[in-house]
């Protein structure tokens, strides 16, 4: 048998990203996860995700090499029925509280904070269980770090934003950044996130704009609906007329608040990416307002027209757009990379998936 | 066959060579010779290569998908027939699951939901009534005029001796932008001031006052509250993340079977309550012309688990007018006229509301 070689690779390779997902084959995996979803009444959508999410990290290259998601949906389906189990003990609570009295409300009030902190630990769970069940050239992703600490950290950091009236959000998302990323491993090396970076990508012009143009157009609104409401024979149940009107201002200003939020999210998408380190490896994304505008263009119309069926399809684009446009400077030495012993939870991110959080 | 390869430990790059024979492939790995049988390879397609690991390992062999083919020739089709028939096996034990909790949530819990609200303590009942009070005070201020507001307290109480009730009636004029009335668990009765101006005679708006008397007697209002909660655990629980299709097909199902049941009560409701005045000796004839003024324009007011209503969402007045005029016997008037001007009064005081909400 012939000796095996090492490729000769220098101690110092740079590093090339492509994400080569072909869109037109997640036509048909959205078509059978759509009609499977709908015979099992949504069950399936644990291992359809799980399908979803192996393709398109089958489908990113690193130099040349294919990630590998080797997640299952059983771990999913496990994870969610924890995540079951404590929401029916949450709405079994609030039913009982209710029986206690007019009092209860007070009571209740606690219950909801607590579901902030478990929004926080959910997000955090979840990019975890991503996060272990990745893998490049067979070395593990992981994570470090605490669900729990972040969960109350979220908290705190909607506190803040709720009493600054969002100008502290731009602080807060980047704070919310900072541990999913510096928490992260590669086999035995660490990602690292730096703050310093991250802030070089100016944020606050763009969300100046954002929360000026949100305020505005909130008033405009709200204005039409005060002078809808004042008309003597305003009836919203009962005229299908004004029920349309009604529809048709809150679409326009979701769509406008979208619109003037755009440079602000391409600038928040470039300042995480910018704080984002491994092994002297800097990365950037490139990418605009616009070019965001038009990929949100796109999924919502493939998702509004498909009635939700084609969202394998929405997620794949989504993440060839990012991917594509991610830059990453620097070098690294991988013969010097070691496999850790950390594997990671064995559920999947129940929690998150009950909430709906989940990014992919 | 030429391949690259892992080794599970570091992130280097193997040039490898692939030995193939009928039942395992071998490569040399480090200093280590890599021998894996066919039937423990997990596949995985990646455009024209393939990946290959053996089963709970890290190491890793990419070779080109031909070559794969021509090497597992025999092997790679029963791989593929075993993870499609896995997959099946799946799809129908979801889909048995899937069925099990639609029955348990549209068969059982409905069938079951009479019998619970029958079991479920009144003093229970009575408590999340108050706090549904409590709740919709916000919405459904009550109405100002006291010398009215006492006229109807007064004939809840009175209705209670024909009834077969624990709970306490509670009879309320309050204000809300459309014409309807509602029953809250545990014995409270909410009439809204547009439901007033829009009855003629006394005996309409008593047809209306013992129609939810009625249904807090048969406990329906209970019931809907232990069937939302069914339908609501199975919303929140089972397709809490799905696809907007699964919920809508919930929410439907829902919709249908709530309509369903609530069909079967306000017959019930009607039925009961014009007993319930002929067995007092009033007029049960009131129903019957209120109905049909509203079957016109019929309004309908926002749906809350919890809370029956007078006018419910299905347009089924004239039938309902028929069935109770069969049954309608004339009796004394439930208010006097002075009486009646007092109720007619209750809400005048009270600044109409514009807005809904
Ligand atoms: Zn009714």
């Amino acid at each position: 048998m012939p000796e095996s070689m090492v490729a000769p690779e220098a101690a110092g390779t740079p590093l090339r990203l492509e994400q080569r997902a072909k869109l037109s084959s997640y036509l048909g995996l959205s078509l059978k996860n759509g009609l499977l979803n709908l015979l099992t009444l949504t069950l399936y959508r644990f291992w359809g995700k799980t399908e979803v999410r192996r393709r398109i990290w089958a489908s990113t290259y690193l130099n040349e090499e294919a990630f590998e998601y080797s997640g299952r949906g059983m771990e999913l389906f496990i994870g969610f029925l924890i995540a079951t189990g404590l929401t029916l003990v949450f709405l079994l609570l609030v039913f009982g509280i209710q029986l206690l009295g007019p009092l209860a409300v007070l009571l209740i009030l606690p219950l909801y904070v607590g579901l902030i902190v478990l929004i926080g630990f959910a997000i955090y769970a979840a990019f975890r269980y991503l996060a272990s069940r990745t893998a490049w050239r067979g070395v593990r992703f992981h994570m470090a770090g605490s669900a729990v600490s972040y969960g109350l950290k979220y908290f705190g950091l909607m506190i803040l934003a709720g009493v600054t009236l969002g100008w502290a959000w731009p602080f807060v998302e980047r704070k919310l950044a900072e541990p999913l990323w510096a928490n992260l491993r590669f086999g035995d090396r660490r990602f690292r996130f730096s703050p310093v970076a991250a802030r070089k990508e100016k944020v606050y012009g763009p969300f100046a704009l954002m929360w000026f143009g949100g305020v505005v157009s909130y008033a405009a609104v709200a204005t039409f609906f005060m002078g809808l409401a004042m008309q003597p024979d305003f009836d919203p149940a009962g005229d299908p007329a004004v029920l349309a009107a009604i529809y048709a201002a809150a679409l326009l200003f979701g769509l406008l608040f979208l619109l003037i939020s755009l440079p602000y999210r391409a600038a928040m998408m470039r300042s995480v990416a910018r704080g984002i380190q491994f092994d002297g490896v800097k990365v950037r994304l490139k990418i605009g307002a616009l070019a965001v505008g038009w990929l949100y263009l796109g999924n919502i119309l493939l998702i509004v027209f498909s009635l939700g069926f084609l969202m394998p399809l929405v997620q794949a684009r989504s993440a060839r757009f990012i991917l594509n446009r991610l830059v990453l400077e620097g070098e690294v030495d991988f013969g010097a990379i070691h496999q850790s012993a950390e594997s990671g939870p064995r559920q999947g991110e129940g929690l998150a998936d009950a909430f709906g959080l989940s990014i992919i | 066959m030429r391949g690259k390869a892992h080794d599970g430990e570091t992130a280097a790059v193997h040039e490898v060579e692939v030995e193939v024979s009928s039942w395992a492939i071998s490569f040399r790995l480090g200093d280590e010779v890599q021998l894996w049988r066919l039937s423990e390879i997990e596949v995985e397609p990646l455009g024209d290569q393939v990946r290959l690991r053996r089963r709970g390992q890290g190491a890793r062999l990419t070779v080109a998908a031909e070559d794969w083919r021509a090497a597992a020739a025999g092997d790679a089709a029963p791989v593929a027939r075993r993870h499609r028939r896995r997959e099946r096996r799946l799809v129908i034990g979801l889909f048995i699951a899937a069925a099990a909790i639609l029955l348990f949530v549209f068969v059982g819990v409905p069938l079951a939901s009479g019998p619970l609200a029958r079991m479920t303590p009144p003093l229970l009942e009575e408590s999340l009534g108050e706090t549904y009070a409590a709740q919709l005070q916000f919405a459904f201020p009550p109405c100002a005029g006291e010398e009215g507001q006492d006229i109807l307290h007064a004939f809840g109480d009175r209705l209670e001796d024909g009834m077969d009730t624990p709970f306490n009636i509670l009879v309320e004029a309050v204000e809300a932008p459309m014409v309807n009335a509602f029953a809250l668990p545990g014995g409270r009765v909410l009439i809204t001031g547009d439901l007033i101006a829009e009855a003629e005679t006394p005996d309409e708006l008593a047809a209306v006052i013992a129609h939810e008397a009625a249904h807090v007697e048969q406990r329906h209002v209970m019931q809907a509250v232990w069937r939302s909660l069914g339908l609501g655990m199975i919303l929140d629980a089972v397709v809490g993340g799905g696809t907007g299709a699964g919920q809508q097909v919930v929410l439907l199902a829902g919709s249908v079977t709530e309509l369903r049941y609530s069909r079967e009560a306000e017959a019930e409701a009607d039925a009961r309550g014009q007993e319930i005045l002929q067995a007092l000796g009033y007029s049960s004839e009131g129903m019957a012309p209120f109905f049909r003024r509203l079957a016109g324009d019929e309004q309908r007011g926002e749906r809350r688990a919890g809370v029956m209503e007078f006018l419910s969402t299905h347009p089924d007045s004239l039938g309902r007018a028929a069935a109770s005029e069969g049954r309608a016997r004339p009796g004394a008037p439930a208010f006097s006229p002075e009486d009646w001007r007092m109720i007619k009064a209750a809400c005048d005081g009270a600044p109409r509301r514009s807005s809904s909400d």
